[in-house]
């Protein structure tokens, strides 16, 4: 049985590429704070040696604030690991120094990996480690993590290391130890001592005492407060600093002329005061017009002329060697047609998970909220939001997985169930397909309108949500600028190709599946009494006809005309890619979508006219998302009942939005005109739910909405 | 005077940090009493702000730096 080993360290630290530089798996590694958000775990093996080592979230004290940061401190409190392997970032050594020196507190042996020696080489002039190491009592050994330097030696001391529990050293002031010994005579720990003494009562969360216990604890403190003038909760903070001030003032040897380092210069352009906003919005818009703009179309064109080249051989065989005729419709129709519409769309995906890959790697994400808090925050959310949201524009799975970095439970709740209108890549292709056949010379700016009514819905259900069912001061925002880093080519392929393989599956498993069965669906019913194999021209006697007749009527005041858009829409409930394989399919194309994307055009520009086309790519924009992003969402919302309030919200919002973009067409004033009147509307909506804000949300005066209270007495009181 | 009077460039050393409800954060993450911290840069849009603090860059919200009351210094750092 081998030792479990636990990673512990500040956010951005390091310790994700360390993991799997010592386990030899690829987690995706990027260069903004929260990367990791669950503890995860491998098997570090070298030569003889075996031990499990468990990567947890990065935190920057163990006083924990967000869900993420919980998770390790109440993973470390229980004292499940046999060591602890703290990563420090040698180039930001006096705050990375402040959770080492809370976690020396504890009694479980460990081990200091100084990382990113290779910047802190560059950034000051020498680095004592054999003193750091006396002065703290623990090894230290020095490595780069992201260059694999020093791992080897890390291995060596980690095997070598001593397993018995250490005895904390009492480093503090006398009245400071006096207080940490009343506590330790109270609950039987010095560590958890130390733990009530910075957070208070709070902390017992996490162990397990009686009531009397608690009791003794809460008078303990309160009589403790009064032997101390600084605030109570700064004055051990304020101790451990100092102390670290002196250990750092010991070991390093600063540069006696301050060098300009790369990321100021970069940063003197990028966060610039008028030029970082435009910057911004370039970058943004480049990405997003490489991926989906003619590149990206080119590239995609190529890649379907291969899938359908490979796919046309295929079927040419199986209709040579002659099966069943049910065998070759489910492959000609159910698979390859689905199969064929999804992965043509997987170029677009991979070029923009790879400038996500770039963007987070670098360093520039963190920038990016930097620079839109000010925005986010008008409308109750923290800067911190954007970058999830950004995540949904691919995909709102991992999109929902990284709300969890957020520190309010509230805002995590809002961001999760906004996402969904975020329009995410799966949808892309619909807009594509029906925008191309029937708006043609328009079809950019109906695909653009697309994304920005999403942003536009989601900005507005976060106000609304923000102002009645999560009420709640706004958002916070505390955000460590990292310094840039050159992304490795390594670090992007690995990180783009986690994604596109997460997507790949999903094609491969749930897609699939849901392919064969709207195809049994499609092409089996009855004809007059006998259950049999339908024909393309009876396909209106199918199972999926009738399903689609039956809810016609719930749909046409939104301007739906036929039963297979019905359809076509309920099946994007499995996934949003399967709503152009099953237009496909059910405008019985799937064999010729082989040959060329295009050949559905004919068929849709019969079935939709521009305003039904429109209605019925809002009402995929803003309904519910597919059952992976509903999955993901239950795991973040983390009830049946919010769960269940976000996807009827969302349905009904759908509903209503595709209903008035139809009716208010349909009094003749023209499509533009309508999609004009539309934006108008929904401007409209918003600026009075906006008045409607200001004039209830009078929180203090001058600074409305700073959702601090007391901070209005303080410049008050200054005036 | 409090940190979000200080512009771009100017340096101040705390002297308290008022209630709000990132205290226990800031404090953790180095802003004790007595901390010297220079102002960096406002973003694109005048708020937050970017600090240098214990030789790291940290971002905050104005409405966080009002409750941070500092007294201003001339050296930099």
């Amino acid at each position: 049985m081998g030792h479990r080993i636990a990673l512990v360290g500040n956010p951005n630290s390091g310790k994700t590429t360390l993991f799997n530089g010592l386990t030899g798996s690829n987690q995706s590694v990027g260069n903004w704070p929260g990367v990791t958000i669950e503890k995860k775990s491998g098997k570090l093996k070298h030569q003889n040696f075996e031990a499990e080592i468990v990567d947890l979230p990065g935190v920057y004290s163990l006083s924990t604030i967000s869900l993420e940061e919980e998770v390790t401190t109440k993973y470390i409190l229980s004292k499940s690991m046999d060591l602890i392997v703290n990563i420090v970032d040698a180039s930001n050594l006096e705050r990375n120094l402040f959770l080492t020196h809370q976690l020396l507190d504890s009694s479980i042996p460990m081990i200091i990996a100084l990382n990113c020696m290779d910047i802190a080489k560059a950034k000051f002039q020498d680095l004592n480690i054999p003193k750091l190491e006396s002065l703290l009592g623990v090894p230290v050994v020095p490595i780069t993590a992201s260059k694999k330097h020093g791992l080897v030696d890390l291995i060596r001391v980690i095997e070598i290391a001593n397993y018995e529990p250490r005895i904390p050293q009492k480093r503090y002031s006398e009245a400071i130890e006096k207080t940490i010994l009343q506590f330790q005579s109270i609950v039987n720990d010095r560590f958890l001592a130390t733990r009530f003494f910075e957070d208070g009562i709070n902390v017992d969360k996490y162990s397990e005492h009686d009531e009397l216990t608690k009791l003794t604890l809460q008078n303990a403190l309160e009589l403790a407060k009064k032997d101390y003038t600084l605030d109570f909760d700064m004055v051990l903070p304020d101790e451990r600093y100092n102390l670290i001030l002196t250990i750092c003032n010991a070991v390093l040897t600063r540069n006696s002329v301050e060098i300009e380092s790369s990321t100021d210069k970069i940063d003197k352009l990028l966060t610039h005061r008028i030029l970082g906003l435009p910057l911004f919005l370039g970058i943004m818009f480049t990405v997003f017009y490489l991926s989906f703009g003619p590149i990206g179309t080119f590239i995609t064109d190529g890649f379907v002329w291969l899938i359908e080249g490979f796919f046309s051989i295929i079927i040419g065989g199986i209709e040579s060697v002659g099966m069943a005729p049910w065998v070759s419709s489910l492959v000609i129709n159910g698979i390859f047609g689905g199969l064929a519409a999804v992965l043509g769309f997987l170029p677009q995906l991979t070029i923009l998970f790879l400038f996500l890959s770039i963007l987070e790697d670098s360093g520039y994400m963190a920038r990016a909220a930097f620079i839109m808090d000010r925005v986010l925050r008008r409308f109750g959310l923290s800067g911190k939001s954007f970058i999830p949201m950004l995540i949904g524009f691919g995909c709102s799975v991992p999109a929902m997985a990284a709300t969890r970095t957020l520190d309010k439970s509230e805002d995590r709740k809002i961001t999760t169930m906004i996402i969904p209108f975020i329009s995410c890549g799966a949808k892309a292709p619909i807009y594509g397909i029906i925008a191309g056949a029937i708006f043609a010379s328009h079809s950019y700016l109906v695909v653009f309108s697309m994304y920005i009514i999403g942003i536009m819905v989601a900005i507005m259900s976060a106000i609304l949500f923000k102002k009645t069912i999560l009420k709640g001061a706004s958002a916070n925002y505390l955000m460590e600028l990292p310094e840039y880093r050159m992304p490795t080519a390594k670090n992007t392929f690995l990180h783009t190709w986690e994604r596109v393989k997460g997507f790949l599956i999903k094609a491969g498993t749930i897609l699939l599946g849901a392919f064969i069965v709207i195809w049994f669906l499609s092409y089996f019913g009855f004809v007059d009494g006998t259950f049999r194999l339908l024909s393309y021209e009876e396909i209106e006697y199918s199972f999926l006809g009738l399903i689609g007749k039956a809810l016609l009527p719930i749909f046409s005041p939104i301007g739906f005309s036929d039963w297979q858009a019905t359809v076509a829409i309920l099946t994007g409930f499995v996934a949003k890619e399967s709503v152009v394989g099953t237009l496909g399919i059910l405008y019985g194309v799937a064999g010729d979508v082989l040959e060329s994307g295009t050949l559905l055009y004919p068929a849709l520009q019969a079935a939709f006219t521009p305003l039904q086309a429109y209605s019925f790519m809002i009402f995929a924009l803003l309904t519910t998302p597919c059952i992976a992003a509903i999955a993901a969402m239950k795991k973040e919302l983390g009830s049946w009942k919010w769960l269940i309030f976000a996807l009827v919200y969302e349905l009904v919002v759908a509903y209503v939005a595709a209903l008035l973009v139809y009716q208010l067409g349909s009094l003749g004033i023209g499509t533009l005109l309508t999609v004009l009147v539309f934006i108008v509307v929904i401007i409209i909506v918003f600026s009075t739910i906006r008045r409607i804000i200001k004039s209830k949300g009078s929180t203090c005066g001058s600074c409305t909405g700073c959702g601090i209270e007391g901070s209005c007495d303080i410049k008050s009181k200054r005036k | 005077m409090t940190l979000s009077e200080l512009k771009p460039g100017e340096s101040g050393r705390i002297i308290h940090v008022y209630s709000n409800n990132l205290r226990k954060r800031i404090i953790d993450m180095g802003l004790t009493n007595g901390t010297v911290i220079k102002v960096k840069k406002l973003a694109p849009l005048g708020d937050p702000m970017e600090i240098l603090v214990r030789g790291y860059f940290l971002t905050l919200r104005k409405a966080e730096a009002r409750t941070i009351e500092i007294e201003r210094i001339g050296v930099d750092l």
